[in-house]
């Protein structure tokens, strides 16, 4: 069976609905969509009203979030200053723009999703603000997939799609006092084999090029496919600045780039 | 040697406090920090008594570095400071008969005091924390599971995580651990490396006020790593109480 996963649209009709067109022409039985469906981009209920009439089954984007309970996460929102006064003006745009049917369904959103051994979160199965990013450390990203029980994690959230195989762990665990709980000293070993793939990103692409990304995923074969779909970007660019949101986003949506510094604790969960 | 004395849970609970100060007296090694991490207060008649036995230590006493948990972070839900107004997670677990309790037993001006605690302390290479960064509520105990142990540990960048959410008093210790991790991206072949971790340590620092008549702590000594727990029987007039 394959599966097509989605991630981080980001109102940007233009790039869904040449994915879709793309996956159309693949031999593909179920799609799945790991939020972001609205934020920086120019048609956040059209991209709503396309996914919600095609039925995928979606799971809560911490920009979907955003909208439904407002801007109340501390700053880890955004990678950056930078990036979150940009996202900011973004969200008050979003947040005037959505229609009421838009947000209900965003409210109604799981925030993960389940099929046999795969789970599907928007950042990670702790928050949907959190980044998993290639770079994480082994262990944290290992630990987000045991924490789901599932032995394949999708996410996107970082917008740079990647498939990350964690395998030959091992953790040694010793008991040391007291009296009350048995002294042992333990190699525990772990499932063999473990895997984080994020899909990338739609509508609003980091990978260094304007492409929408998503992924292909057999599971008789387990094997992971990273596609990039070529559109006409510039359309979207076109309506980002007729609509009024701010210039950068067409700007680094030509580029495929995020204009910011990166995070400096991107595993940082969100107390809200 | 000098040594840190990790304190936890004690929940106004005074008389156990004042126990707990006395055998500090008693100990063998010379003590030159004593830390609290979180539940200070809760719902204890002896609460104001306690928190101002805290903030103004007799001569000669060490001045207690406090950080915060979770009753004092229902109190800031109870006097709308918090993240849940509603207090949900106070109600579950102890009823309307326990908010009250706790409502009468902090005061408003307790509370802005405790909003000026921190959430946790970071020396040398050690993060002394009432849960975890995950949070006030984060319950490790020696049935975590161990990479989620280290997780917690890494979050931090720390080899020692201090934590008192359980109120058990457990030592684990991580010796080693490894992980292969092969990235494969749209530009790049696929990068394999394996990681190594070594020498991490998880301490649950036990409880002074949950169980009445017995409190426990944690003496530690940066310097040596060593780890020891104290168990003080004292006179339970003071009542403990469970959080659960």
């Amino acid at each position: 069976m394959n599966i097509a996963v989605l991630s981080c649209i980001h109102g940007n009709l233009e790039a869904l609905e040449a994915v879709l067109r793309e996956i159309d022409r693949q031999p593909v039985d179920q799609l799945y969509c790991l939020g972001d469906l609205v934020g920086y981009g120019p048609y956040p209920n059209e991209v709503v009203a396309r996914i919600h009439e095609l039925d995928i089954p979606t799971c809560q984007g911490c920009w979907d979030e955003d909208i439904v309970d407002g801007l109340n996460a501390c700053d880890c929102s955004y990678p950056s200053l930078l990036a979150e006064t940009r996202g900011r003006l973004a969200h008050e745009w979003t947040n005037r723009e959505v229609s009421p049917e838009t947000r209900t369904y965003l409210a109604s959103l799981p925030l993960t999703l389940r099929q046999d051994t795969l789970c599907f979160v928007h950042g990670s199965p702790h928050s949907q603000h959190e980044y998993l990013l290639p770079d994480t450390s082994a262990f944290i990203a290992l630990e987000r997939v045991l924490a789901t029980g599932a032995d394949t994690l999708f996410c996107g959230h970082t917008h740079v799609p990647y498939v990350r195989n964690l395998e030959n762990s091992r953790l040694t665990l010793k008991v040391a006092s007291p009296s009350t709980h048995p002294s042992t000293h333990s190699a525990t070993p772990l499932p063999s084999l473990k895997r984080i793939i994020n899909a990338g990103s739609v509508g609003e692409p980091r990978h260094g090029r304007p492409n929408a990304t998503y992924v292909i995923y057999n599971t008789d074969t387990q094997q992971a496919e990273l596609r990039e779909v070529e559109y006409d970007y510039t359309k979207t660019c076109a309506a980002i600045l007729e609509k009024g949101l701010p210039a950068i986003f067409a700007w680094r949506l030509s580029k495929g780039l995020e204009y910011a510094e990166k995070t400096d604790d991107p595993t940082h969960v969100c107390e809200r | 040697m000098t040594h840190w004395a990790i304190l936890s849970g004690i929940n106004g609970n005074l008389s156990a406090y004042e126990a707990v100060l006395a055998d500090l007296k008693r100990v063998r090694c010379q003590v030159e920090a004593l830390y609290i991490l979180g539940d200070l207060v809760g719902p204890h008649p002896q609460c104001e008594a306690l928190v101002q036995r805290v903030r103004q230590p007799r001569q000669g006493e060490l001045p207690p570095q406090v950080c915060l948990g979770w009753w004092e972070e229902q109190c800031f839900n109870l006097h709308g400071m918090g993240s849940d107004p509603e207090a949900t997670a106070l109600l579950e677990q102890m009823g309307a008969d326990g908010v009250e309790r706790l409502w009468k037993s902090v005061s408003r001006q307790t509370v802005q005091w405790l909003r000026s605690l921190d959430f946790g302390f970071f020396e040398f290479d050690c993060l002394l924390i009432h849960g975890s960064m995950a949070g006030y509520h984060d319950m490790l105990t020696p049935e975590t599971p161990p990479m989620q142990l280290l997780d917690r540990l890494l979050r931090a960048d720390a080899n020692t995580l201090f934590c008192g959410r359980s109120g058990q008093t457990f030592h684990l210790q991580i010796p080693e651990g490894a992980v292969t991790s092969t990235v494969t991206t749209l530009d790049a072949p696929a990068q394999t490396m394996t990681q190594t971790v070594r020498d991490r340590q998880v301490v649950g620092v036990g409880s002074i006020g949950r169980e009445p008549g017995k409190a426990t702590y944690t003496l530690y000594s940066p310097y040596t790593n060593a780890v020891s727990f104290r168990t003080v029987r004292y006179g339970t007039q003071g009542k403990g109480f469970g959080v659960g």
